[in-house]
């Protein structure tokens, strides 16, 4: 099975981030649960929190986690969020530290078998291939 | 700009350009090339092995050679299975590229056309896809609302040129000039409109001109017909497009490092060597049945236990042993592939021409040219004649050699060196460089914005 992990996000931009990541995680085919403030209030308080945490991390979920004061079990990634940064490019910096860890492969994005015949075709008709 | 290290850097990718036309005694006139060149440094860009767009852009990107990136032409074996064949697009690049540097470093950074990046991925700024991508329905663009904003702005963004195997030289001649001008557009308004440190844009319509009209345009061509109404389409294309250029670096301004940069040059080809014909008849491979007529070696039937090797056409060849335990039905014993290998490369390096004299062939082998071999690597990489002739894959002609193209009209091949210019503000007054290589690029990009070169990037900083 796969691992998962607790990414535990901070930062001003920290909820719009966990929101492009989480969108981007389950593109790729992952189990994703968010943490907020709401989800910690009613699990009843950052203890319990951490440890359901590990629970969901050590069965292959990713838990995007933006509440405050979390201090999650198991396999952690805690990311202080560039205000620079578009959400979607925080999520695509934090895809790569999960891959760099192991914790994702990247090796999505491949085509359809109908657009890998469509390109297959350019290709040959600009004589790159045959 | 009065320093060496940049506020920006744009980069100016022209797919195949060659370095007979920007600085050799066949130049054309090119003001806004030539007044780069003139203040700051130029040279001849040794490509990588093979010279091909994919895998080249993303070596020059990356300053990685192809085994590293595990990337070895447009289509690479999945597996060592017999029909796992992809195409190489961004998802296949796994090192970082410039881009992916600059942008986690904070730098702003726009990306237009440049081969392997579709699908594309957030960088720090925007980024239009390349040629790769199926469609223009597609989500070309990073973010996508640049999509429409782009396309409001210029009309349809042209992937590639439509039609390209053609006899009809007058309408594929517009089409190619259309699709530059429509690049430029693109550039001009993201530059206008965007704000960036580092801005990298590829023109692919240089390489589709110059496999298209060769033979009309080069008098060493062995089908050069002086007179011929095609003869200046060449001048006329490089000198609209130094305009279009132009236009870019007055925007620019004077505070940006300036690179003009091609993957690969091109020459003239001779014809095409039937590399999967000739291994019939030398008893590597056995077909089921003789197929009737032109064949894609893909839509042959190949008899595995009777084939020790067979081989994938294009502008260079691959050739992949049928190796014991490592293919589905393999022949070759693991211990006697070296042997076999040798034997292949010493018949290859031996072929002589339609005339009796030497080709000058040479087969390599992957571990020999790269620094680690990742992925899944043709056995050989074979380039016929120093490129003079291309691979053909399909079987069923008259003999080993052909002087038509089985896809259509072709009349290039590429060529090891493309070119390297860049403006640093420095004023070196036109210096010649020599001995670059495709893979300095990156590191010399980095070093423009003070970064320190990884380790693991192979080539060196331009000075």
């Amino acid at each position: 099975m796969d691992k998962g992990a607790a990414i535990c996000l901070r930062g001003a931009e920290a909820a719009e981030a966990a929101k492009a990541l989480a969108i981007r995680l389950l593109e790729m085919g992952r189990n994703v649960e968010r943490l907020d403030d709401d989800m910690l209030k009613r699990l009843g308080g950052v203890k319990r929190a951490a440890f359901v945490c590990g629970v969901l991390s050590r069965n292959g979920v990713f838990v995007v986690a933006t509440a405050r004061g979390i201090h999650a079990e198991g396999e952690t990634l805690d990311v202080e969020i560039d205000g620079h940064d578009t959400p979607d490019f925080a999520a695509e910096k934090i895809i790569d530290s999960l891959a760099e860890r192991g914790l994702l492969r990247l090796d999505a994005g491949q085509y359809t078998p109908e657009e890998e015949e469509v390109i297959r075709k350019r290709l040959a008709d600009l004589g790159y291939v045959e | 700009m009065t320093g060496r290290q940049a506020r920006r850097v744009l980069v100016v990718g022209l797919d195949c350009a060659a370095p007979r036309f920007l600085f050799g005694p066949d130049r054309f006139d090119l003001p806004n090339v030539q007044r780069l060149a003139a203040n700051g440094c130029w040279g001849t860009l040794r490509s990588c092995d093979p010279p091909i767009t994919v895998p080249a852009w993303a070596c020059m990107t990356s300053g990685k050679d192809p085994g590293m990136l595990g990337c070895y032409g447009f289509r690479n074996r999945r597996d060592y299975s017999y029909d796992g064949m992809v195409t190489a697009n961004a998802s296949s690049i796994h090192e970082k590229r410039v881009w992916d540097i600059l942008s986690r470093h904070g730098h702003k950074v726009v990306m237009l056309g440049v081969p392997q990046t579709y699908p594309v991925k957030p960088v720090n700024g925007w980024l239009v896809a390349d040629f790769l991508a199926p469609d223009t329905q597609t989500d070309y663009t990073y973010p996508k609302t640049l999509k429409p904003e782009l396309e409001k702005a210029i009309g349809s963004y042209l992937l590639d040129v439509k039609d390209f195997r053609t006899d009809e030289k007058d309408g594929l001649r517009e089409r190619i000039f259309a699709l530059m001008h429509n690049r430029f557009d693109a550039a001009r308004y993201l530059i206008a409109n965007k704000p960036w440190d580092f801005f990298m844009m590829v023109e692919m319509g240089v390489d589709r001109l110059h496999h298209a009209f060769w033979k009309y345009c080069d008098p060493l061509h062995p089908k050069f017909k002086p007179g011929n109404p095609y003869e200046g389409v060449f001048r006329n294309y490089y000198q609209a497009m130094d305009c279009r250029l132009g236009e870019l670096l007055a925007m620019a301004g004077d505070d940006t490092v300036v690179m003009v940069v091609s993957d690969h040059g091109a020459k003239a080809m001779r014809g095409g060597v039937c590399i999967n014909q000739w291994l019939i008849e030398k008893g590597w491979l056995c077909l089921r049945e003789t197929p009737n007529g032109r064949t894609r070696i893909e839509d042959c039937t190949i008899d595995w236990p009777r084939t020790r090797a067979w081989a994938s056409g294009g502008y260079y060849g691959r050739v992949f042993l049928n190796v014991e335990g490592r293919e589905p039905q393999g022949v070759i014993p693991a211990a006697d592939y070296d042997v076999c290998l040798y034997e292949l490369i010493e018949a290859i390096e031996a072929m002589s021409g339609p005339d009796g004299q030497p080709l000058g062939n040479r087969a390599l082998r992957p571990r020999d040219l790269y620094r680690e071999v990742n992925g899944v690597p043709p056995d050989l990489l074979v380039y016929f004649g120093d490129l003079d002739w291309r691979s053909v894959g399909a079987v069923g002609f008259d003999g080993i050699y052909t002087f038509e193209n089985d896809t259509g009209p072709d009349d290039a091949n590429h060529d090891f060196d493309g070119i390297f210019i860049m403006d640093d503000g420095t004023k070196r007054g036109g210096k010649e460089q020599k001995g670059l290589q495709l893979m300095d690029v990156a590191p010399t990009i980095l070093n423009l914005f003070g970064l320190t070169v990884p380790d693991d990037m192979q080539g060196k900083v331009i000075e």
